[in-house]
């Protein structure tokens, strides 16, 4: 690749990875796995739920901005290609919509017992679904990462 | 007590998803192709089979389901934590060593602290695994 068609496109991709949504999305996935993490120990350890109200706040915020950032980037990239980075970014997308899903379905649970008939102690979350959400979170991060991680090598090696 | 006999399969196959993953590591040593159908099959069988039990059997210890006790449901969030950081890495590092193979490059050998030190969390992770589920099901 010429000089200038490099520069072009490391610009391109400097400006995309610099977007208020992209970010806005990458910092609530941080917050929301950070959060994750701690309730998993702290429930499985202690049976406390320390950020519940916060994990499930964001989670729905989280909802709103991937839809939102999903739509775009598929205009972008589509139609699909048989490719690696494709392939994890479709894993990924997908493992993000399970979990999404999964985590509003155990936010009703959340609403039902803090919010619309308070009860005293821990939420009754349904174990399979809580066992659902958890693995989908495994997948997110783990596609997510190698999505990206594809995506920046890829470009790496056009750009040398 | 009785081993539920999906602990069994689990424990049995983790050993095997192990070889996997230290084949998949060896044949890039060794500057060999990429075994990329190896690598799905762990990839996918670890994700949808092993860490699902896992998830599974630690929201039954979290809402109280199964009798645990509380130095186990400890390990549990241990092993966990770190199954999760040695899984999230098998993939990532796999992922680059199949594109850098494409280039002429391989990954794990060009790699090799980061290559060790997955393959130590790996068998960290795995031994504490097993060591879980020998002083639940067999001590």
């Amino acid at each position: 690749m010429s000089q200038p068609a490099a520069r072009d496109l490391a610009e391109a991709r400097g400006l995309r990875l610099r977007a208020p949504l992209l970010l806005a999305l990458g910092a609530l996935l941080a917050f929301e796995a950070a959060g994750g993490i701690v309730i998993f120990c702290a429930r499985l350890v202690t049976g406390t739920t320390p950020g519940e109200s916060l994990h499930v706040i964001a989670g729905v915020a989280l909802t709103g901005i991937y839809a939102a950032y999903q739509v775009r980037h598929w205009n972008r990239v589509a139609p699909f290609r048989p490719r690696l980075d494709y392939l994890l970014g479709v894993i990924a997308s997908l493992s993000l919509a399970a979990t999404q899903a999964t985590g509003l379905w155990l936010a009703l649970s959340w609403w039902r017992d803090r919010v619309a008939q308070p009860v005293p102690g821990e939420v009754s979350y349904p174990a399979a679904l809580t066992a659902l959400h958890n693995i989908g979170s495994v997948a997110v991060w783990t596609f997510v990462s190698a999505h990206f991680g594809a995506v920046l090598m890829r470009d790496r090696r056009r750009e040398s | 007590m009785s081993i539920p006999p999906f602990s069994i399969f689990s424990a049995v196959s983790e050993l095997f998803v192990t070889a996997g993953v230290f084949f998949v590591v060896r044949r890039n040593w060794t500057r060999r192709s990429f075994p990329f159908g190896v690598f799905l099959a762990v990839a996918l069988f670890e994700l949808l089979v092993n860490v699902l039990y896992m998830a599974n059997r630690a929201s039954r210890a979290a809402a109280g389901h199964d009798p645990i006790p509380t130095w186990m449901k400890a390990m549990f969030a241990a092993h966990g934590t770190l199954s999760l950081l040695a899984y999230l890495a098998f993939v990532i590092l796999a992922v680059f060593a199949y594109q850098d193979q494409r280039a002429g490059r391989f990954f794990f050998r060009e790699h090799p602290a980061l290559t060790w030190t997955f393959l130590a969390i790996w068998t960290v992770s795995i031994v504490s695994g097993e060591a879980i589920f020998a002083l639940r099901y067999l001590v």
